[in-house]
Formats: C-alpha cells, sequence, structure tokens
C-alpha cells in the first residue's frame, strides 16, 4: 500500500483532537488503512462558475470525461443470470451491459445498428437483444443473429453488424463501464482503492436500498453537498455535540479521494464542552422531550458504547465484527472515486452516485444505494425506488433515519444553482483542507480536460 | 411534540399539531413554516435547516422548484410499479391535510366551529362565514392561535351574490381551495318563511357555494366537498318541517355532485348528524323548553347519548382528506345509533 506522510502545502489545521489523535483512543490497534494520511499537496482552487451553469461546459464534459472515464453501472448481483441486462445512460450515453455468458459481462452502445433505435429500453432478462423497431436481433455476444428481410439488405454484410461495445470490468461488486476502449484497465484506474477496502469487502453485501431523484442543480454540485463535513455546522446544527466535523481527515490519491469525519464526539465549534450522554443524544437523534434512545451507564463514552451496539449488530452478518475497530463502527469514511462514484468505507453502508440529468447542466440524478451484510444465501437485489422531482426524501422510508439529514442537504441545493445563474463573480472559492476533496477532484477533472 | 435544541443558538424548535415549528431563541418565539418561511412571531429569522429537520416529513420540505420534469425513462417506467408500491407503505394512516386550504361556511359556533377547529389543528388553511359578527371574530382568532391562516367574513349564506363573493375572496385569500364545507342551515321552523329560509340557506347556500368554488377545487389535487345534512332527512323524526325535506334536496344534489364533479377530481360527500347537543345549541334550548321531546329523543340513540360537535368534525375532517379519497357520493351517518333503518 502506498504509503504513509507527504508533506503538507497548508498545515492549517482545526482545533480539537485530530482523527489520529483520536485513532490512539480507539479500544482496538487500528489497521495501516486508517493510518494512513496523504492530504492534498496543491495551492488555493479557485474554480470558473461556469463550470456548473454553462451548456458548452457540460457538452465539454461529455466529451472528456462521460466519454472518457470508468463509470459504476450496476452491481453484479443485478446481472446474476444470463441474458440479463442493465441499462446505465448519462447524457446522451446510453450503454447496455449485459450478462453475456456463466462468468463473461458485455457492454454495448444502446444502440440498433439499423435505424440507430435505443435497443433496450429497459434493464431485465432475455434471450437476445431484439430491437423493437424492425425487429433486428443481437445474440447476447453483440454479433448480429437476425435481420428482418435479409433480402432487402444484400448491401449490409451481417459480421460489419457486431453492436459496439465499451469496456466492462467489475471490482466490490460493482460493475464498472468505460466508453474509451484506449483507457487503462479499471484495476489500474482505481490504484490503491482496492487495498482501502480489503477489510470491508463490498462484494460480500447485498444493495438492500436503492433510491433516485432528480434534483435542480448540477450534478457537481450535488456530489460536492457529499464531500466535506464542512457544511454540517450549518446544515446538520442537530449533529453537533456528536460530531467532530472539524476534527475530519481529507486525503487525496491519483484518481480518488476519502475523508473520515469521527462521530459520538462534540464539534469543536461548541463552545461548551457535551455531557457523553449529549453526544450519544445527538447520534441517536434523540428530541429533548422524549426518553434517551440509550442510556449511556457510568464511566462509558459515548463511542464505547455505540461501538458495542453496532459490534453486536454485525456480529452474526460480518465475519470478524469483533475485530472491527471502534472507529471503523463508527465513523463517516466516505470515499470519492472520479469522477462519480462515492462508496463509504467500513461498515456504513451509503454509496452514492451523481450524474447530469439528460444535457441539463441545471439538473442532476442522485442515487442513494445501501450495501448491507448478509448471512447465508445473498439476498435480491432491491430495485430502484425512483421519488418524484420533489419529493420529500422521507417518502422513501427505507433511507431511514437519513433521509431526514438528505432533506438539510438537499434544501441547499437548488438554491446554490439558482446562485451559480445569478452570479457576477468569475470564480468559487474552496476552503484549503476541509474542502481539499472537491478540489482534488477538479484537479483531476483538469487532467482529463487536457487529456 | 418532539423538540429540539440547537447546540450553537441554545434555541429550542418544536413541531406543532398544525405542521408549523415553533422556535424560541435569543428570547424571541417565532412560528415557521416547514420549508422555513417565517409565519408569524416576534422571531424571524431562524436556522431553516432545523426547522426543517423537526416540522419534516411532510409537504414543502425541501422547497418545490418552479420546474417540473418527470424522471427520465431509462429505467424509471419499468419501476414505477415498484416505487409506487414502496411508497404507499408508511406506518398508520396519514390524514395529509396540512397545508390544505378550506372553506366552512357558518363556522362562529356549534358543528361549523369544531369543524373549523378540527381541520385547523390538521393544519389547514381556513376561511370561515357567519350570519353576524358577533362570535365570528372570537372564532377567527381562536383558529388563528392553532397556527393557521384564517380568512373570516359576515355573509348571509342565503344571499347568492355576497355567498358567491365571499367563495372569490376566500379563494384570493388563502391562495386556492381544496376543501369546501357547506354546514350553514335555515334552521327548524314551519310555514312558507321557513321553507324559503331552508331552500335559499340549506339547499341553494351549499349549491351555489360549489358552483361558485368549482374553479378553484379543479386546480387542487385533493379536492373534497362535505354537505352537513340531517337524519331528519332520512327517518320520520316526529314532526314535518320543511328543514328535513330541504335536507333531503340536499343529499340529493351531493349525489348527483359526486358523479358530475368526479372527473374534475373532486368529491362530493354529506354528514348527516342525529341530534348534536351543546351549549347554547338547539338541544340545550329543546331540553329547557320541550323536555319531553328531548327524553323522547336521548331514548332513541343507541349509545345513551347525544352527540358532540367535535365528533361531527372527526367524520368531516376524514372525508375532507385525501385519506378519504377513494369516497365520493357517500352520506357518513354520525348519530350515535338515532335511526333505525339498515343502511345498504
Amino acid at each position: 500500500m502506498a504509503s504513509s506522510k507527504k508533506k503538507v502545502a497548508s498545515s492549517a489545521r482545526s482545533p480539537g483532537l485530530s482523527y489520529q489523535e483520536l485513532l490512539d483512543t480507539d479500544s482496538l490497534p487500528a489497521p495501516p488503512v486508517l493510518r494512513l494520511e496523504s492530504p492534498l499537496e496543491l495551492p488555493p482552487s479557485f474554480v470558473p462558475r461556469d463550470r456548473y451553469t454553462s451548456r458548452a461546459f457540460h457538452d465539454l464534459e461529455v466529451e472528456k470525461v462521460w466519454k472518457k472515464t470508468w463509470q459504476m453501472a450496476c452491481r453484479e448481483e443485478e446481472l446474476a443470470e444470463v441474458g440479463d441486462h442493465y441499462v446505465y445512460d448519462v447524457a446522451d450515453l446510453s450503454i447496455l451491459v449485459v450478462r453475456a455468458a456463466e462468468g463473461e459481462l458485455k457492454a454495448f452502445h444502446n444502440v440498433c445498428l439499423h435505424r440507430s433505435r435505443r435497443i433496450k429500453t429497459h434493464s431485465g432478462r432475455s434471450e437476445e437483444l431484439r430491437c423493437p423497431f424492425h425487429g433486428w436481433a443481437w445474440n447476447l455476444d453483440g454479433s448480429l443473429k437476425r435481420m428482418t428481410s435479409p433480402w432487402d439488405f444484400s448491401h449490409v454484410k451481417p459480421k460489419d453488424c457486431q453492436l459496439p461495445e465499451a469496456q466492462v470490468a467489475t471490482w466490490g461488486g460493482f460493475v464498472f463501464i468505460n466508453p474509451d476502449l484506449e483507457a487503462e484497465s479499471l484495476a489500474s484506474y482505481l490504484g490503491d482503492l482496492t487495498e482501502h477496502f480489503d477489510r470491508w469487502p463490498l462484494e460480500k453485501r447485498y444493495k438492500s436500498v436503492h433510491v433516485a431523484r432528480v434534483l435542480s442543480c448540477n450534478w457537481k454540485v450535488a456530489q460536492e453537498a457529499f464531500m466535506e463535513a464542512y457544511h454540517v455546522l450549518s446544515t446538520h446544527p442537530q449533529l453537533l455535540s456528536g460530531i467532530g466535523d472539524t476534527n475530519s481527515q481529507y486525503d487525496t490519491w491519483e484518481n480518488f479521494s476519502r475523508a473520515i469525519t469521527p462521530n459520538g464526539t462534540p464539534s469543536p465549534h461548541l463552545d461548551f464542552e457535551p455531557s457523553e450522554q449529549d453526544r450519544l443524544d445527538a447520534v441517536t437523534n434523540r428530541y429533548i422531550d422524549e426518553d434517551p434512545v440509550m442510556v449511556l451507564p457510568e464511566g462509558m463514552t459515548s463511542r464505547e458504547l455505540l461501538g458495542q451496539a453496532s459490534r453486536v449488530q454485525l456480529a452474526s452478518l460480518v465475519p470478524g465484527a469483533s475485530e472491527l475497530t471502534d472507529s471503523e463502527i463508527l465513523d463517516s469514511f466516505y470515499y470519492t472515486v472520479f469522477p462519480n462514484f462515492h462508496p463509504w468505507g467500513a461498515y456504513n453502508l451509503i454509496t452514492y452516485r451523481f450524474r447530469p440529468y439528460e444535457n441539463d447542466p441545471h439538473s442532476c440524478i442522485m442515487e442513494v444505494m445501501y450495501l448491507s451484510p448478509y448471512r447465508g444465501k445473498r439476498p435480491k437485489p432491491c430495485e430502484i425506488h425512483w421519488l418524484g422531482r420533489d419529493e420529500d426524501f422521507t417518502k422513501a422510508p427505507e433511507l431511514g433515519f437519513l433521509g431526514r439529514v438528505f432533506n438539510q442537504d438537499i434544501y441547499n441545493l437548488a438554491e446554490v444553482q439558482a446562485g451559480l445563474r445569478a452570479g457576477v463573480h468569475e470564480n468559487l472559492v474552496f476552503a484549503n483542507y476541509q474542502e481539499s476533496k472537491i478540489r482534488h477532484w477538479h484537479a483531476v477533472l483538469e487532467r482529463f480536460l487536457e487529456g | 411534540m418532539a423538540k429540539l435544541r440547537h447546540s450553537l443558538t441554545d434555541g429550542t424548535y418544536e413541531r406543532l399539531p398544525s405542521g408549523l415549528v415553533r422556535v424560541e431563541e435569543r428570547g424571541l418565539t417565532g412560528l415557521f413554516e416547514a420549508n422555513g418561511r417565517w409565519h408569524s412571531g416576534e422571531l424571524r429569522d431562524a436556522d431553516p435547516h432545523m426547522i426543517g429537520w423537526v416540522g419534516g416529513p411532510q409537504k414543502g420540505f425541501p422547497p418545490v422548484s418552479a420546474e417540473k420534469k418527470a424522471p427520465k425513462t431509462d429505467s424509471a417506467a419499468q419501476e414505477t410499479e415498484s416505487t409506487s408500491k414502496q411508497s404507499a407503505r408508511s406506518s398508520g394512516m396519514n390524514l395529509n391535510l396540512a397545508g390544505k386550504k378550506a372553506l366552512v361556511t357558518a363556522a362562529s359556533r356549534g358543528i361549523g366551529l369544531a369543524i373549523a377547529q378540527s381541520l385547523a389543528d390538521e393544519g389547514v388553511e381556513i376561511a370561515l362565514c357567519a350570519r353576524s359578527e358577533g362570535g365570528l371574530e372570537e372564532a377567527h382568532k381562536d383558529l388563528e392561535a392553532r397556527g393557521v391562516r384564517v380568512f373570516s367574513q359576515a355573509v348571509d349564506v342565503g344571499d347568492g351574490d355576497a355567498l358567491r363573493a365571499f367563495v372569490q375572496a376566500s379563494a384570493e385569500a388563502l391562495g386556492g381551495l381544496d376543501i369546501l364545507v357547506c354546514n350553514a342551515s335555515g334552521g327548524s321552523g314551519m310555514g312558507d318563511e321557513a321553507w324559503q329560509a331552508n331552500l335559499d340557506i340549506d339547499v341553494l347556500g351549499a349549491a351555489r357555494a360549489v358552483e361558485a368554488a368549482t374553479p378553484s377545487l379543479k386546480e387542487s389535487d385533493s379536492a373534497s366537498v362535505v354537505f352537513i345534512a340531517s337524519t331528519a332527512a332520512l327517518e320520520y323524526l316526529g314532526v314535518p318541517q320543511p328543514y328535513n325535506a330541504m335536507k333531503a334536496a340536499l343529499l340529493a344534489h351531493a349525489s348527483d355532485l359526486a358523479q358530475a364533479l368526479a372527473p374534475a377530481g373532486i368529491r362530493v360527500n354529506s354528514v348527516s348528524p342525529g341530534p348534536i347537543y351543546f351549549e347554547g345549541g338547539n338541544w340545550e334550548m329543546i331540553k329547557n323548553a320541550m323536555p319531553a321531546i328531548y327524553e323522547r329523543t336521548l331514548a332513541q340513540c343507541a349509545i345513551g347519548r347525544m352527540g358532540r360537535p367535535e365528533e361531527v368534525a372527526n367524520a368531516v375532517t376524514f372525508l375532507a382528506s385525501p385519506a378519504a379519497s377513494l369516497i365520493t357520493g357517500a352520506n357518513l351517518v354520525a348519530d350515535g345509533g338515532l335511526t333505525k333503518r339498515v343502511n345498504y
């Protein structure tokens, strides 16, 4: 694993415990992945406002990002049987991922070579890939199976009718595609990320929740709202007694980054010292006129109690759960893989994906998946649950308590987009450290724009 | 009610039954809609995220953007069925009335006031009228104290022009109408004048109000009309009166409207209360003036007592709410078993 301490461009850090100091108090020794530190070494970032508002920039992204990068298309468990297929759309691209044979995945451009209808409108299972317009059909390996009235197509050779492919590969139980056939392999693109997840194998989970919603903002506005803990103070004030927002650690590598935000420890923003019970209450969403969800036994810290409770829950589902540190059980490890894939580490279950909604720079699709551990036979992955464009996240009860947290996040986003459109300033400014994941992301973007 | 403390400002955020959020911060108090918009009170500036946190889940949070577009068909259409199944999952019945707008006629006292109060407690904004100013102002204040917007006016429901103008003014004041409750009545009496009063107020008062409110109700995604009829229209209760016949006419008209307005998404139902006893009401007067009739009627009530206005209001509130989305053309009898017929 590529190793630790690099020189820090800006050494400014929040007052209070650092995440590494908090790790020292863990009831178990921390594994090396938690000890890694790789802060961003870049001068302060200024990002042009029109990256979020201009159709021309969107078109550039299509050419330089969506046609060139590895993107998570679906879960491999959604392509379990031969003939299973999944339609992954982004901007004008439509990629059809197919279980072509036992142990073999294929990705095709989802377009009929006759009159260009999208071959599959929906994900599903079929024995052949048939275009509903005139009935041309392809085998699951992309070779032409049948044209209708072949006597009328003496000028077309069936062997020239192989469906154009995209690259396809898997990691962590996810299926990734890349329209660029020249691009480096997925394994090389992900780099050290695969080692980071060695302790938390996502391929051993199943997709238990999948909620999608169209948001009224650029896709980058949406995902950047989920890449830092700097917004917690003002957007989730109810959490402050139990979240070390500014104690978070931010690390960046080649195509991915991560943040670690400790829970069950108070925000350094507070000018008082919350009791251990206060910290527990903030994490468990307790109202002041209701009984506490859990009462701390004498002499126990909130982190110890939360760690113990979750470890017991995980014990029956995850082999080796007893060896997980308090931090792995409690803290938020939110990774970002360029351009739009956000798997969470340890056992926090969340994965996000963001993409433009059609070709509109002012709207996007946000998806939330939960990847749950299971025992015995793998449960079937859940179907996607589309909320209406303006529907409350609590209308997806399967999200649990987080639906309400997402509502608080989403509350800002349409306003941000409106402000980006209304503004006359040239650039957005970012916090040097707390927003270093976003700064790193834009640096990777710039690399792809040049490439 | 759930109350939460803001760790930084030390303010408290509390959700009221109306769906509004009461914030006490910096020694000031304010009421806010769940989307963060100020409603009333001295405190005008509070944290919208905290308001949303304790005020949600409900309509209006997060704020609705102007532009509406259906999700793309990529995999959305196919999933619609399972989606709707999942969305329907919820714990218990939810009336989903918060933020709706209702007009209730003759609502300064008795059954009408109880209906307005019950709706206001569910977060419904209220337009109400009464024949005279007396009592109207008090009712207005009572309803406002329940944390909703209120519009009130003295109106003679028997005067077609005045009634139409009031319906229009109500829709303008509240910014639309989802619910219309026609409660006004000419009361019981005998002779030509009583016939005319019951025709003008009970029947025409309802028919004209529906006519005038229909354009607004068509705009609603959950429009509901409720007529207050009477068990006197259903069984012979001892005295032939114009009131009884006119309430029967009202029921017939409700049935017609239920059919005619269903395509426009407007439900029309009736509630037929039996004897309802409240201070200053008819039955208190009868009890004192004609104790024999009071006793005889009480004996007819299978549950051994007369009804209370709130009990009628509960029936109306349900029918008015989206929870009753399948019910139209019904006559819900709320009489504690006074009537003996079989309801097929």
